[in-house]
């Protein structure tokens, strides 16, 4: 990879109280790229993304995104610095409308019309929601909700994507239609990265991936190399021999 | 989810028929009793309706003044989940700081005039306002949020403490002995009457309640709803990890939402100092509860809420004591806010205009 590096996760350890939940985990996301974190449940894919967006700072080892050290970042200053997410089960705002959860992806920014034009963006993106966009949030279907949630994170205009699990509960052809998106949200130029249980579809778009195993880095390669890797086929992608 | 309901359906069938009996019988007693009241204050009103009509006015201003301070507790829990017991006794020192501003700074005694007065009201709402709203915060940051995400008990018990050194505060400050507010002059009797609706006489202590107290409603309604502050209390109400991830600095908002909530303590003691005279430290453990009740009535969390639950309170107690026929009187008004308190947290605990969510919004 020639390419520049947006993100620099270098050997962090994040804890739950006295629970060590990442031991020593390091990984890069370049300028374009989509890279992905699987691995099974309980792995830290979830605690990764809350070390580098400041909900749970790590105890050791840093994080540097675009040159700058945020390890001790707080949490609302790293939106303002270019990372935002769509959190594991989506976490929108239920009695918020669709549009208002929208604006508060944008609550950050200054620039008003461009707002506005990113808002036009997520509802061409998402059609859906702009059907829906006077609906409340906690009234919207799983579907609808994990794109509300992505398009939230959009509104941040972000320099960096984070997603965890976007297609969580979704049914085979949304699920599709999700990565459909996440590859055209990354065309555009967002690097992302890309939290999933569905390893072969997230493989398949992804660039690089990380295989995580009870707070570790156990495997790291390019995407095609880990489709061909059996030790991953057999865990992640269900093959038996 | 769905087919776990469908197994369990077959299992609780009778156990179902004798709930919706119970809920039916209740529900028939809820509307026979609705009705008992409706006959009682109608024929109230038709037996003296200019009465009715001056225990109505009274009615809503003391649910104005309840609404101040429901809305801080229902603020405050929106936010936190936390029942700030020690709401009320803020509310009680903004009312104190008006005994002190009143007596020492304005010396106002037997008949002041009406410049000096509106001059010291003023200058009150600045005082109490401040303080209660530092003082709130100050509640917060030092009781409060330390023991985020410890177990709920811990700060509600911790709330009950701070209540009680408040109480203390202001019985070293003030005494035992409630303190006086001589402003009568510019209230009851005195005051004159200032318009009529019918033959009802609406006077100027009820009055300044009310153009105190609707503006405050309508600039925090507007605050909440409209304002880039209130956008962040809305949304850290209804997911902290969310509204972090949004760039709001949660912590923050926590401690803007305890100076509101806190300011419009300030005010409700002002107007409690004016309009009843008289302050004891122990006002705002009563008057807390009332409000307390107003809110959940309203449907704890839920502004709109806590506003419409107030003024019930209100007109229910000024029914209660004011009322000519048949009215049960003052000495059942405290049993008669807690029954209110009791059944609705059985039959209705998302209150009247809350959703059953464990936060409101
Ligand atoms: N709030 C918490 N308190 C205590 N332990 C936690 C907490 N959140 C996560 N953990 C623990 O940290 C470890 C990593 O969890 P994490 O949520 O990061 O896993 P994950 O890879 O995202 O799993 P999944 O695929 O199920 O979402 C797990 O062992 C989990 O039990
Ligand atoms: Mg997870």
């Amino acid at each position: 990879m020639a390419s520049e590096r947006v993100l620099y996760v270098e050997g962090i350890h994040t804890f739950y109280g006295a629970i060590e939940a990442l031991k020593g985990i390091s990984l890069e996301v370049h300028q374009g790229e989509i890279v992905t974190l699987i691995g099974s449940n309980g792995a830290g894919k979830t605690t990764t993304l809350r070390s580098i967006n400041g909900l749970n700072h790590p105890r050791r080892g840093s994080i540097v995104f675009e040159g700058n050290d945020i390890t001790r970042t707080p949490a609302h200053e790293i939106v303002k610095s270019g990372i935002s997410q769509s959190p594991e089960g989506r976490k929108l705002f239920p009695r918020m409308t669709v549009s208002e959860n929208l604006e508060m992806g944008a609550f950050q920014r200054t620039d008003r019309l461009e707002t506005k034009d990113d808002m036009d963006r997520v509802f061409s993106l998402f059609p859906r929601l702009a059907e829906r966009k006077s609906q409340k949030a906690g009234t919207l279907s799983g579907g609808e909700q994990q794109m509300c949630a992505i398009g939230r994170a959009l509104m941040a205009r972000p320099k960096l994507l984070l997603l965890d699990e976007p297609s969580m509960g979704l049914a085979p052809i949304l699920v599709e239609r999700i990565f459909a998106i996440i590859k055209e949200i990354n065309d555009q130029g967002t690097p992302i990265l890309l939290v999933e249980q569905n390893a072969m579809m997230a493989l398949d778009v992804a660039s690089r991936g990380y295989v995580l195993e009870t707070g570790t880095v156990a495997l790291a390669d390019d995407a095609k190399a880990l489709l061909r890797n059996e030790q991953v086929r057999k865990t992640y992608l269900g093959e038996t021999d | 989810m769905k087919e776990a309901d469908l197994v369990s359906e077959a299992h609780v069938q009778p156990i179902r028929a004798r709930r919706d009996f119970g809920a039916h019988a209740s529900q028939a007693l809820g509307i026979l009793l609705v009705l008992v009241v409706l006959v009682w204050l109608g024929v109230n009103l038709v037996k003296s309706p200019n009465d009715f009509g001056s225990v109505f006015l009274v009615g809503v201003s003391q649910g104005a003044l309840y609404a101040l301070v429901a809305l801080g507790y229902t603020l405050v829990y929106g936010i936190l989940e936390l029942i700030n017991f020690a709401h009320g006794d803020v509310f009680m020192l903004g009312g104190m700081i008006t005994a002190s501003l009143v007596v020492q700074l304005f010396g106002l005694g037997e008949n002041p005039g009406f410049g000096i007065l509106i001059a010291a009201l003023l200058v009150s709402l600045a005082a109490a306002i401040a303080g209660c709203a530092l003082l709130n915060a100050g509640i917060e940051r030092i009781a409060y949020k330390p023991l985020r995400g410890a177990p709920r008990l811990a700060p509600l018990i911790t709330a009950i403490g701070v209540s009680f050194i408040l109480q203390n505060v202001a019985i070293i400050w003030k005494g035992t002995r409630p303190v006086s507010v001589p402003v009568s002059e510019f209230s009851a009797g005195h005051g004159g009457q200032l318009f009529k609706v019918g033959q009802v006489v609406y006077t100027a202590d009820r009055l300044f309640v009310l153009a105190v107290t609707v503006p405050v409603l309508v600039g925090l309604i507007w605050l909440v709803k409209f304002t880039r502050a209130g956008k962040a209390m809305r949304a850290t109400a209804q997911d902290k990890d969310a509204a972090a991830m949004m760039g709001i600095d949660v912590d923050r908002t926590i401690s803007f939402t305890f100076l509101l909530a806190g300011g419009l303590a300030g005010v409700g003691g002002v107007i409690f100092a004016f309009y009843s005279t008289e302050i004891g430290f122990s006002t705002g453990f009563t008057l807390g509860l009332f409000a307390f009740t107003a809110a959940v009535l309203g449907g704890i969390g839920n502004l709109p809420g806590a506003v419409l639950g107030a003024l019930l309170i209100g007109l229910i107690q000024n029914f209660n004591e004011g009322l000519a026929w048949h009215s049960p009187g003052s000495k059942w008004t405290q049993s008669l806010v807690f029954a209110i308190l009791i059944l609705i947290l059985v039959f209705r605990p998302q209150g009247l205009l809350g959703e059953r969510t464990p936060e409101g919004g």
